[in-house]
């Protein structure tokens, strides 16, 4: 991407993400006691204060945008098949999101056993027996090691429990 | 008694098998523990705590120095390598050991990181042993005010690792003070964006945020584009560090190692701020400041020196004052505290040969850290020759792992998820992460302290400028934002016609 579109977008994107914080955010999900003596004391100058220094910022980026030249050459993605990469990209935030699914319900071993396995086959691995040997031996390992000598409560799962 | 006494006393304490023997154990647990992500030097001490019960006092302290000092160290190994930092205080050699490691010279960065690590271990030591008493009076003097100037200059540090665009700089910065807001409130303990979730109220994981903004985002953008790493797999390199090397990152090393002892004197600021304050400075005086992010050894020589200078100066307040440093010498104090012996001005007259010798055994301990040191590097040299296919899945099983294992949350784990997407999105938007780090770090320090100063000061600004530390902090906060100006604007003059250039 372009450094002036570049801006221009982070630009934007911080005045609304400001104007998010100091309209909504902060007056909702920020309380603060009634009898504050000062506002500098009280717990919503700091948000304010950084919700207003990262609109500043953002104007900032927008008004460094205008001075620079506009781009003549045309945007080139970095993919091949960007549809494919985009699939990609929202299979692997899938995983995530089973993943914290899961970790209570079948285990932190098995979880990892299957996101060891999946993120393989996502990064296209050029040694499938490997990485398949690894996603069953680098959990176990990993349990072994933060469950017996760490003494870290690895969860288990309902199902089949280790060692 | 005099100091010739002491010194015999304590040598008589550490020339023995069992003290040499827990000095090597803990440097080596250390530097292990220290290369696993989660696995921090912090939780390696607490775990080592139980196994020095049974120990003399000596030899179970000196066996926790060994852990701190290699655990302070092994963090260095997974940032080079995979990106991934051991520990915060190594969260600053991510930004050239990694890119060191992706041209092949892994070797290279790790072997500067031992080197660094040992010359500030050194001059901490030594720092320890010449000016506890001074540089514990000098830290005492630190108030609130004082805290938030130190802190406020530190943020300057923002700009030397901003990288192209200091805005870009800026508004990372900005996300990592915001989200150093989330959680209760520290005087009116109120919720900030705790959004009712009782995960939230003590803030976001430090750990969790650092993994999620370094590791993930790799991990995510070779999903969306695993061609470019197609079968690529790193080795350590041909090139090992030499001595020339060395010397030309001397005047960095020595300069991260009295950053780190002077941070570390001062209790509450840790080693993380000190790695990238050194990290910062060396960059403003190298005459090869653009390469600093790209891959630059000098940078990996000073954020290993600023980190691993705080190690024996963290242990001044406490052996001068009996006040802990940080959480490592607050699990250490309690490791004096189990064998009877109380940390503080009278521990000089009462324990005399105990302070010399744990003196002494902190000297050797920077020579098993080199040799220790040496063999993990050469042992963890493997890490770099797995195909990226396995070597990238793994790291994010280690990483769930490792984010779990700190508090025995899954929540930190989610948390960790959530931070890597928004670490990718900086990544595609070239947002530097190392601002967002640093501010996410001094954040709650800068608020906390400028808000118990105007407590203190009943709302008057003045007490700001209380005292020369004050104004000496002041004074270099506007000398460092006029020079960044002026810097800026010279480059803008500089660079607008080559972009005018490069872009037609």
């Amino acid at each position: 991407m372009h450094d002036r579109t570049l801006h221009i977008q982070l630009g934007i994107g911080a005045i609304v993400a400001a104007a998010f914080l100091l309209l909504v955010a902060i007056p909702v999900w920020v309380s603060s006691p009634s009898n504050v003596p000062n506002i500098i004391l009280s717990p919503l100058f700091w948000p304010w204060a950084l919700a207003g220094l990262t609109g500043i910022t953002g104007f900032g980026m927008i008004l460094t945008s205008i001075r620079q030249p506009a781009a003549t050459k045309p945007e080139v993605c970095d993919v091949d098949d960007a549809p494919k990469a985009w699939g990609r990209l929202a299979s692997i935030a899938a995983v995530m999101a089973v993943t914290m699914l899961m970790l209570p319900r079948i285990g932190m071993v098995w979880t990892s056993m299957l996101v060891f396995a999946v993120t393989a086959f996502l990064v296209r691995t050029n040694h499938p027996r490997i990485a398949l040997t690894s996603a069953v031996l680098v959990p176990l390992v990993l349990y072994a090691f933060f469950a017996h000598v760490a003494g870290v409560a690895v969860p288990q799962g309902d199902f089949v429990r280790l060692p | 008694m005099s100091f010739i006494d002491n010194l015999m006393m304590g040598l008589s304490m550490v020339a023995n098998v069992g003290s040499f023997l827990a000095l090597g154990t803990g440097v080596a647990v250390g530097v292990f523990a220290g290369a696993i992500p989660g696995m921090s030097a912090t939780m390696a001490v607490a775990l080592t705590l139980p196994f020095t019960f049974a120990l003399q006092p000596i030899t179970g302290i000196l066996l926790l120095l060994g852990v701190y000092k290699g655990g302070i160290f092994g963090g260095s190994i997974p940032a080079i390598l995979i990106k991934t930092p051991g520990t915060p205080a190594s969260s600053a050699t991510v930004l050239d050991g990694y890119p060191l490691a992706e041209m092949g010279q892994a070797g290279k960065a790790l072997g500067m990181a031992l080197w660094a690590s040992c010359t500030a271990d050194l001059i901490s030591n030594l720092a320890l042993i010449l000016f506890a008493g001074f540089l514990a009076s000098f830290a005492l003097s630190f108030g609130p005010p004082e805290f938030f100037t130190l802190m406020l200059f530190s943020l300057t540090i923002i700009a030397g690792v901003s990288g192209e665009s200091l805005l870009r700089g800026a508004l990372s910065a900005m996300l990592g003070l915001l989200l150093a807001t989330v959680g209760l409130d520290l005087i009116y303990g109120t919720n900030r964006f705790t959004f009712g979730n009782a995960n939230l109220m003590g803030g976001l994981n430090f750990i969790a945020v650092l993994i999620g903004l370094f590791a993930i985002p790799e991990i995510i953008a070779m999903v969306w584009n695993p061609k470019v790493f197609d079968g690529q797999k790193r080795s350590m390199g041909k090139s090992w560090v030499s001595f020339a090397d060395y010397r030309r990152c001397f005047k960095s090393i020595v300069r991260g190692s009295f950053i780190g002892v002077f941070l570390g004197a001062i209790p509450g600021i840790g080693a993380a701020p000190s790695a990238f304050l050194s990290y910062s400075e060396a960059r403003r005086t190298s005459p090869n400041r653009d390469k600093f992010g790209k891959g630059e050894l000098e940078g990996v020589a000073a954020a290993e020196a600023g980190n691993n200078g705080v190690a024996g100066a963290t242990l001044i307040p406490l052996l001068a004052l009996g006040i802990p440093g940080d959480v490592i010498t607050a699990i250490i104090i309690g490791a004096f505290m189990i064998h009877g012996l109380q940390p503080g001005p009278m521990m000089f007259i009462l324990n005399a040969d105990i302070i010399y010798a744990l003196f002494i055994g902190l000297i050797v301990s920077s020579v098993f850290l080199f040799f220790i040191g040496s063999v993990a590097i050469h042992g963890f040299k493997y890490v770099a020759d797995i195909p990226r296919g396995v070597l990238f899945p793994a790291v994010l099983v280690l990483c769930i792992f490792g984010v779990f294992a700190v508090n025995n949350s899954i929540f930190d784990v989610g948390v960790m998820f959530a931070m890597g997407w928004v670490g990718y999105f900086m990544l595609r938007y070239r947002i530097p992460a190392a601002p967002f780090l640093i501010a996410f770090i001094l954040g709650p320090l800068l608020e906390d302290n400028f808000r118990q100063a105007m407590l203190m000061s009943g709302s008057s600004p003045v007490i700001l400028f209380r005292g020369p530390i004050t104004w000496f902090f002041w004074a270099l906060t506007v000398i460092t934002v006029f020079a960044i100006i002026r810097a800026g604007i010279k480059a803008t003059r500089r660079q607008g016609p080559l972009k005018v250039e490069s872009q037609t």
